[in-house]
């Protein structure tokens, strides 16, 4: 079995590790970084469950290796929010019940990040597109749907005031 | 000493409620969005290694020899553990029926492909599954029983040889005077059914943590099940260990739906972890895993229905015959799914009479388990599609023919010919919301224009009930012996007044945390983040059951009360000794206590436990000094079933319309949901957010179950769907936006006046789908009889009607 040393930067921290070749990223971000709010859902890249912005793009970090990740960049929901508080994402789901169990939670943020980062104002069909790679069991999508919404006011007003400032 | 439990939002001890009934946010949802709850998967022990288990590739053989020595060998493991171990330590689990167990791992022969026959811990769960390449498994194939119907002929190949046959149960329930009202009927409609496999795939699946303890013998379980405290009970009774030497700890989990908790999985990892000395041994069950041998799959159903009315269309019988395809043993506990019908079993209609022939097979198929709703959605799916073949065949409007068949509002309590007495209900009044709600008249115009251009465009217009808080005795003609599902709760005040709740159920994604919150604030007139709620485990947790059958926000609900009410009886006692005055006298309000008549009495209840807690000089001789209590609520009235199966078991009744418009497209036979509207009633809705999104997800949920949603299996019973490539969940696609009103009838018999509401929509969405999926096929002479009705099978549908280009 081969190892291999990454350098990669998480939620903003410079990392070097060795790591066997077949290790995929998700199970580097939990095992190894003890980065466990990104979860596993199926392990065949379905469910979304394990979604993880890789250099500012959505990603399913159980279909990609962690030797791969070497020199780019990763956040996980751990990065997020300011230490203490929420980051207007997650304030959004938690305003809108966009969540029940919690477990897909984390992806659909990340995809909902690389959304709103591309577009701050995304119509339903938008949404869809770019969420309809994420299994939710719980909630049946209603409540997610308007917390993008929320989400996205959110972000809108953000920028604002961030111009302003 | 008796607690009266208050049985509307008016009799808690406060002016105007501010939290229970209110929208209210989650108090879980913080650490769940920021990825700080720890799930089954991220609990890292010293020492702990991790599990990967060997499975049968063939449905049916026996295991002729097994090689584990050069896994031994590999570096990094630690432990393997084969039948024969199984053998020596574990005893055959409990089953419903009774007797149709099978031991963790298949020790003389596999039974379903994905059955356990060997299983490795080694430091990582790569160097296990290395291992796991490295067993030499000889198996002689033997002859597989894939059909339940060919099972139950003399000549079968057995999957349980000791049993002497493949049946598991055949019973003939009959309530009433049915050959009579058969005899007697106007019209006879009867018709077959079929509901294929599907299952509860929530989005994180069964994982556990096990240790066995060399020197004591005690063994614990971190794990996401949904009952810790059946888990317990399940594992003493597999290992032969008295109850109190299991402690299971409950981990917040990713759902369950009734379809989680791998008992076969656990045991393995404790046998590891007893054959590495003890060392924690870690199962994280994968996704394929789960589907093809985990607690994954319901309702493998075939059905014969046949329903009677009067020349007027009020239905006088229903008779409905299944055979439930179980799979290869009983200890999934799928077998209960047949028997819950009986909840509910004529719906929410009058139908006098009414009888079951229940037959339970064995096949060569992964054990079933439970599912949301646990049976009735299939059975009502059967139902409403009855209502609507005998509606046309009586040129009856669908809503109308519901309307004729409603149980009055006048009429509740109301036992049905099954046993189950309903405590309450509007259900006209649901009906007359819901076609207000979808436009009914307009619709069936724009149906009727849709009909002229030749699109296929159908409404179903479907009623149903939901049975809220579920017992054992519904379950009793498959074994259950209990009556009575007791939850509990402390409440207790520390020495500065804050609150604390100690519950025996873990997080799973009801907001149920949240719910206690709101109650206990309420009662003491706090805010709600000033109570803290503690999940314990089954060593220091009082009696729970935990969330399963629609039953934790009313059983919680009781439970917290009761508690509160005892903390209120006793400071209440410790008020009258301090004020020279009788307990009786003395009142909570708002938080305070007072005492008629005397202005100048007014404690909080953070100064009564102080002086609990911190002015022994102050009380009363001889009194316990610790504002704190427990209660454990179980529901009220219930009665254990009778020969017949008939009892009192669930507590409530919800129910519900839904009006669905679907347009097939006539070239590929594609179902699209057009509109979706429901109105429901539940009763009290203690957290209309809450209950809001329970509905949601059951609609989705229901959605797959009509369209998508089927567990394949090919030749020599071989899964063909084990990964979500092939077993399609609904997607945010596929939901369209849900339209809903509510109806609130309170409970006269629960806490609070609540239903039971958490399966929710699962009971009525499917039945409703495939109303209006045969309504758009009705124009051409053909009805979809399965479920799921996936596009190949409409479209074969269309091409036997002709329409198919």
């Amino acid at each position: 079995m081969s190892e291999h040393t990454v350098e990669v930067t998480v939620n903003g921290v410079a990392y070097t590790a060795t790591v066997d070749a077949r290790t995929t990223l998700v199970d580097f971000l939990r095992a190894e970084l003890g980065l466990t709010g990104t979860h596993v859902g199926c392990e065949h890249g379905v469910c979304g469950v394990c979604t993880v912005l890789v250099d500012g793009k959505a990603t399913r970090s159980c279909l990609m290796l962690a030797v791969q990740a070497d020199g780019l960049r990763i956040t996980t929901v751990e990065g997020l929010a300011e230490a203490e508080g929420l980051h207007p994402i997650q304030e959004a789901f938690a305003e809108e019940h966009g969540l029940q169990c919690g477990f897909c939670t984390p992806g659909f943020l990340m995809a909902t990040h690389e959304l709103l980062e591309a577009n701050p104002d995304p119509g339903d069909d938008e949404i869809r597109d770019v969420l309809g790679g994420q299994l939710c069991r719980c909630t049946g999508y209603q409540s997610i749907l308007r917390s993008v919404h929320l989400a996205a006011s959110k972000t809108r007003a953000q920028r604002a005031a961030d111009a302003h400032a | 000493m008796t607690v009266e439990i208050p049985k509307s939002l008016a009799e808690l001890p406060v002016g105007e409620p501010r939290w229970v009934g209110r929208r209210v946010r989650r108090t879980e949802d913080a650490a769940l969005l920021t990825g700080r709850v720890e799930f089954i998967d991220d609990v890292q022990l010293p020492g702990m290694l991790h599990c990967a288990i060997l499975r049968s590739p063939f449905a049916h053989a026996r295991i002729t020899s097994i090689d584990v020595s050069a896994a031994l060998a590999l570096d990094g493991v630690a432990a393997v553990v084969t039948g024969a171990d199984a053998r020596a330590w574990a005893n055959p689990p409990r089953s419903a029926p009774e007797g149709w167990g099978a031991l963790c791992i298949a020790a003389e022969k596999a039974s379903f492909v994905g059955e356990p026959v060997a299983a490795v811990a080694a430091t990582s769960r790569y160097v296990a599954e290395d291992a796991l390449e490295l067993i030499e498994v000889d198996y002689e194939p033997l002859d597989v029983v894939e059909d339940p119907f060919a099972a139950m002929q003399p000549d079968s190949e057995l999957v349980h040889e000791d049993q002497g046959t493949n049946v598991m149960m055949q019973r003939v329930f009959t309530w009433g005077e049915v050959d009579a009202a058969l005899a007697g009927a106007a019209h006879t409609f009867t018709e077959r059914f079929r509901w294929n496999r599907l299952g509860a795939n929530p989005t994180e699946t069964y994982g556990c943590v096990c240790e066995w303890d060399p020197m004591s013998l005690d063994i614990v379980v971190r794990g996401a099940m949904q009952s810790p405290s059946s888990f317990a009970l399940g594992r003493a009774a597999t290992f032969g260990l008295a109850s109190n030497k299991v402690r299971v700890v409950g981990h917040a989990h990713g759902g369950s739906f009734g379809g989680k908790g791998n008992a076969r999985g656990t045991d393995i990892a404790c046998m590891l972890s007893r054959k590495a000395g003890g060392r924690p041994v870690k199962w994280i069950e994968d996704r394929s895993e789960y589907m093809t041998a985990g607690a994954s799959q319901a309702w493998d159903r075939h059905y014969e229905a046949t329903l009677t009315t009067d020349a007027e269309g009020v239905v006088t019988a229903l008779v409905v015959k299944l055979v439930d395809d179980i799979g290869a043993s009983g200890d999934g506990f799928g077998a209960i799914s047949a028997a819950k019908p009986l909840t509910a079993f004529t719906g929410p209609y009058t139908i006098p009479v009414a009888r079951y022939d229940l037959t339970l097979v064995a096949t060569n198929k992964v054990p079933a388990s439970p599912y949301r709703g646990m049976g009735p959605p299939p059975h009502f799916f059967v139902l409403e599609q009855m209502m609507d073949i005998a509606a046309r065949g009586l040129a009856i409007d669908p809503a109308e023919m519901r309307r004729r068949n409603f149980i009055p509002a006048d009429r509740f309590p109301y036992t049905i010919p099954s046993g189950n007495e309903y405590d309450s209900g509007s259900y006209e009044r649901v009906l007359d919301e819901a076609l207000d709600l979808a436009g009914y008249e307009q619709l069936r115009k724009d149906q009727a224009a849709a009909r002229a251009e030749g699109r296929l465009v159908g409404i179903g217009v479907a009623s149903a009930i939901e049975p809220g808080v579920f017992d054992w005795n519904a379950y009793a003609i498959v074994g259950m012996p209990q009556t009575g599902v007791p939850e509990g709760a402390t409440v207790g005040v520390d020495i500065t007044g804050s609150i604390t709740v100690r519950v025996g159920f873990s997080h799973e994604g009801q907001g149920q945390p949240t719910l206690v919150s709101q109650l206990v604030a309420e009662y003491f007139a706090v805010e709600m983040d000033a109570v803290r709620v503690v999940h314990l485990d089954t060593a220091s947790a009082p009696p729970s059951f935990g969330p399963g059958g629609s039953r934790l926000g009313v059983a919680i609900t009781g439970a917290v009360l009761g508690a509160c009410e005892r903390v209120r009886d006793k400071m209440a006692t410790v008020v009258a000794a301090i004020m020279h005055c009788d307990a009786g006298d003395v009142e909570l309000r708002d938080g305070r206590f007072r005492v008629a008549g005397r202005p100048e009495v007014d404690m909080t209840v953070a100064q009564v436990a102080g002086t609990m807690l911190a002015r022994s000089d102050l009380l009363p001789e001889g009194m316990d000094p610790l504002p704190e209590a427990t209660y454990v609520w179980t529901a009220p009235g219930r009665t254990p079933a009778d020969e017949e199966g008939r009892a009192k078991s669930y507590l409530t009744a919800a129910q519900a319309v839904h009006v669905v418009v679907v347009e097939i497209d006539a070239e590929t036979g594609v179902v699209e949901i057009v509109r979706y509207c429901l109105v429901d009633d539940c009763g009290t809705r203690l957290n209309p957010v809450v209950v809001e999104g329970q509905t949601d997800g059951s609609v989705a949920q229901g959605i797959g179950a009509a369209l998508y949603e089927e567990y394949v299996y090919g030749d020599e019973a071989q899964p063909l769907t084990a990964s979500f490539m092939d077993y399609l969940m609904p997607t945010i696609n596929e939901v369209p936006a849900i339209e809903k009103r509510e109806v609130v009838t309170p409970s006269p018999v629960s806490p609070l006046g609540a239903k039971g509401c958490g399966e929710g929509a699962m009971h009525t969405t499917p039945a409703a789908v495939m109303c209006a999926v045969n309504d758009a096929l009705a124009p051409l002479g053909v009805m979809a009889r399965e479920v799921p009705a996936a596009p190949n099978r409409v479209w074969n549908l269309l091409r036997s009607a002709g329409t198919q280009r």
